[in-house]
């Protein structure tokens, strides 16, 4: 096997390095106007104590995924730093920077902050993380100086046991560390005697991995799909991590992912990768253990601990291959192995799904691999595409894929040419939305239960399955939904708690945190499309996700087909926000929901109320403050005086038009009517006149 | 069934009323011959009006039959006080003079009937048109504070569509406002 020294300066990581090179302006916190953008490189304040110096680059700490930059801690000069610049559309692990800010783990690079700042050199917001730095260097790179040396002898004490304490502390607060690689390993002190993990909340679980760290399941994956994980993955990890460190080079170095791959299936992971390497014979039995594929049978930390503890652990149990009595053709080949024909299958669609369709295939299980389970399995599968011809059952992809489970339980779902995990669905969806500006394929995954499928045909089940089916359950409800802050937008920011807000409204903010959202709104109001609403799909999405109220109101009054409701939904999200989240007024966004005000205060019927608002709103917007303004545009008092008022004027206008109508609509009536009492009046008249003079004469003649 | 009873009550009604009317004149002519003859000569107008009047509430009737008992009532005083006899009643009801003065009084009566309504009905026209100005103010008002939505879709009156089109171009300078 061809051997390669250890690597130490990768050029790994999204930031060009092009990019970085340019003239250095002072640069505050504030988005600088489009045209400056790119074109300006100096320090940047996060959380008004942390200097991150753009124009003092760190290569020796780079992550893959995040680029080093050197920190000055303005409370401590003295204290040596450094910043990660994330890549800006990569979901980060916000969960694990909250927890590590609170809690300092030892084992693990101290973590001192974390913000989305203005980053210059990429002329958009983008989070930045701030670490100690590790003043031995990294460990690969001193190993290959030769500064020091670890030998299987050091492995347990100075290798094993530090870093156990932060994997134990990961498992115990549900997570796992997922970056576990021996270049992201570093001496924190410069005699090298301590050993700490380096980052690994830049990127999603198991992202920046080289596929040999990575248990089989999660290898065959695409990076962004490998999965949460768990203390079992990192065990792993760890394994390869002690062999390449023992061995002094990558023995995968040299063989690319696809043939690692495929040995690693017909080998076995610990035999691909050190099968052809003179691992020290104490290490042997540690590594077995730790790079079993078989997650069951793999080490854990209770093994571990025994076997530094110098106690017997439980030998490594290997779990037998299935392999077929005859080989099963396919595109010129036999396989004897069910997962590397699956694998085959996954690579050539179209053509699997011809064979799978012939009743050979399944005969083929049922005699050669001797499983009536999986026989029926597969037959019923067949039968199902044939009964749903015109359904995504019936497509070749669906049934490829199924087949695929069916044949290789443990392996990943392999759908559309998407790998992933069931725990790696949340990151592969963000990636493909943010990077590729795909959302369907997450609606598409999740709509055709593909996931579900993969979780049911687990035996035995796959460790997280209850929740993972609440979750897909939930975010299936949320897809069933069309309005605003529902929908695949829902489901996206749902399932990635860190994926920033993907609206073209924000797309240089990077908006990670609901507090992050009104400042950005804020700033963006100068440079948006101000006709438009400021809360869009994403927007609405976002913040149904991201912010802990009930919202529901809100959300159904955007979705309302008539303008100014919808405009009123906005203004009153928004304002809701600010009131909730107490953050100060922003005359921008004030500005932009200010103008588009007018049908709302058009819906209001009386024109004095109308004209005092259209007087009010301005002065309102001055003050920045959305709640202020929410309260004069839809004051409850204001609308119901507005609408009983409307209603009694409805009333009487209606009550003179009749009356008017009943006077001039009478016509020929009318005048009849007038002759009437014409002639009523005349005979009155005489009547009265008769009856005085009778009178009169009556008295005369008495008198 | 119900409307043929109706009707055979209300013909035997009228025909009660007949029947007391010819009983009263009947015992009139025999308790005072005399009034009844100059009744029976001075209030012919009246019988004709009423004659000709087809009405049902008897307007000209009533408006000349109550002039022209101005005209009879000097002369029935005049019998009643003075010489309550057959002769004195042919006596008057001879004298051209008296029956002018009665048939006059009763042709006064008419004109009252002929002239008087035309002038009320001007009269009433006047009031009508009045409320009608101000009705139209009233609705002017109330649209000029709440909208022409307050009409609820009854199209406005002829005199009003120029200006409502001025004031809606005026609500959607303020709606885009």
């Amino acid at each position: 096997m061809a051997e390669r020294p250890l690597e130490t300066d990768d050029d790994a990581g999204t930031v060009p390095p092009a990019d970085m090179e340019s003239p250095t302006v002072d640069a505050g916190l504030d988005v600088p106007p489009q045209s400056q953008r790119g074109d300006v490189r100096g320090p940047v304040i996060l959380r008004q104590r942390y200097l991150v110096d753009s124009g003092a680059p760190l290569p020796a700490l780079d992550s893959p995924s995040a680029m080093a930059f050197n920190v000055e801690d303005q409370h401590d000069f003295g204290r040596k730093m450094f910043g990660l610049i994330c890549t800006p559309d990569l979901p980060t692990r916000l969960d694990s920077m909250r927890f590590l800010k609170n809690d300092l783990p030892r084992g693990i690079l101290p973590f001192a902050d974390w913000d989305v700042v203005y980053w210059p050199p990429l002329g958009q917001n983008t989070t930045v993380v701030i670490y100690d730095q590790p003043l031995g260097g990294r460990v690969v790179t001193r190993l290959a100086d030769k500064d020091t040396k670890i030998t299987e002898y050091d492995v347990a004490r100075h290798l094993v046991e530090p870093l156990l304490t932060p994997i134990q502390y990961l498992s115990e607060t549900g997570s796992a560390h997922r970056a576990i690689r021996a270049d992201n390993l570093f001496f924190m002190d410069e005699a090298m005697t301590e050993i700490v993990f380096g980052d690994f909340v830049t990127a999603p679980p198991g992202f920046d991995q080289p596929i040999m760290y990575e248990p089989i399941e999660r290898a065959m994956t695409t990076m962004s799909g490998r999965g949460r994980g768990t203390v079992k993955d990192d065990i792993f990890a760890l394994g390869v991590t002690i062999g390449v460190l023992v061995l002094g080079h990558n023995p995968m170095a040299k063989v690319t992912d696809q043939d690692q791959v495929r040995r690693r299936q017909e080998l076995g992971s610990f035999t691909a990768l050190f099968g052809e390497t003179r691992i020290p014979i104490p290490m042997l039995e540690p590594m077995r253990g730790m790079i079993n594929d078989d997650p069951d049978g793999r080490w854990g930390i209770a093994e571990v601990s025994n076997w530094l503890s110098g106690q017997r652990s439980k030998s490594p149990t290997r779990k037998s291959r299935t392999k077929a009595d005859t080989p099963f053709a396919f595109r010129g080949h036999g396989y004897n192995n069910p997962k590397v024909l699956a694998a085959q299958f996954c690579a050539n669609v179209p053509e699997a799904a011809r064979v799978i369709r012939e009743e050979a295939f399944a005969a083929w299980v049922l005699r050669s691999l001797g499983d009536k389970k999986r026989a029926e399995a597969v037959k019923n599968t067949v039968q199902n595409a044939h009964f749903y011809k015109d359904g995504y059952q019936g497509s070749d992809d669906y049934i490829v894929a199924k087949i695929a489970i069916i044949l290789d339980d443990s392996a990943p779902i392999r759908y559309l040419g998407y790998n992933f995990m069931p725990d790696g669905y949340g990151p592969l969806v963000a990636l493909e939305a943010a990077q590729n500006g795909n959302q369907e394929i997450a609606a598409q995954l999740l709509s055709r239960d593909i996931p579900a499928m993969w979780l049911t045909l687990q035996d035995p089940p796959f460790h997280d399955t209850p929740m993972l089916n609440k979750t897909f359950a939930k975010l299936k409800g949320f897809l069933s939904i069309n309005d605003p802050g529902y929908g695949v937008e829902r489901l996206l920011y749902e399932i990635n708690p860190s994926l920033p807000c993907l609206s073209p409204v924000l797309q240089t903010s990077c908006v990670v945190t609901i507090e992050h959202l009104l400042p950005a709104l804020d700033l963006c109001a100068s440079h948006s499309d101000t006709s438009q609403l400021p809360v869009d799909r994403h927007i609405a999405a976002f913040i149904a996700a991201r912010f802990d109220e009930d919202i529901h109101p809100h959300l159904k009054a955007i979705a309302s087909a008539k303008q100014e409701i919808s405009i009123i939904g906005v203004l009153s999200l928004l304002a809701f926000l600010q009131w909730k989240l107490r953050q100060p007024a922003g005359l921008g966004l004030c500005s932009w929901v200010g103008g588009l005000l007018g049908p709302v205060i058009n819906s209001y019927h009386n024109r004095k109320t109308r004209k005092q608002l259209e007087k009010d709103v301005p002065v309102l917007v001055r003050k920045g403050s959305l709640t202020e303004l929410f309260d004069l545009v839809d004051n409850a008092e204001r609308r119901r005086t507005d609408r009983r008022g409307y209603m009694d004027a409805q009333r009487e206008w209606l009550d003179a038009e009749q009356e008017i109508r009943e006077i001039q609509g009478a016509g020929d009536e009318r005048i009849i009517k007038a002759e009437r009492t014409g002639q009523q009046t005349a005979a009155t008249i005489s009547v009265v006149l008769a009856m005085s003079e009778v009178a009169i004469l009556l008295l005369v003649k008495a008198v | 069934m119900a409307r043929r009873a109706v009707a055979s009550r209300s013909s035997v009604g009228k025909i009660g009323n007949w029947l007391w009317a010819i009983t009263i004149l009947f015992m009139m002519s025999w308790l005072t011959p005399p009034t009844m003859i100059i009744l029976a000569l001075g209030g012919l107008p009246t019988a004709v009006a009423w004659l000709i009047d087809r009405s049902d509430e008897k307007f000209a009737t009533y408006c000349v039959g109550g002039l022209n008992l101005c005209g009879i009532f000097p002369y029935l005083l005049k019998i009643w006080f003075q010489d309550h006899s057959i002769e004195a009643a042919m006596n008057i009801v001879s004298d051209v003079f008296a029956v002018a003065a009665m048939y006059a009084a009763a042709g006064f009566g008419w004109a009252l009937f002929v002239s008087v309504p035309p002038v009320v009905s001007a009269f009433l026209n006047v009031v009508a048109q009045s409320r009608v100005t101000f009705l139209r103010a009233a609705q002017k008002k109330i649209t000029d504070e709440w909208g022409h939505a307050v009409s609820g879709g009854i199209e406005p009156p002829p005199q009003q569509t120029a200006q409502s089109e001025d004031e809606t171009a005026e609500e959607g300078d303020a709606g885009e406002g």
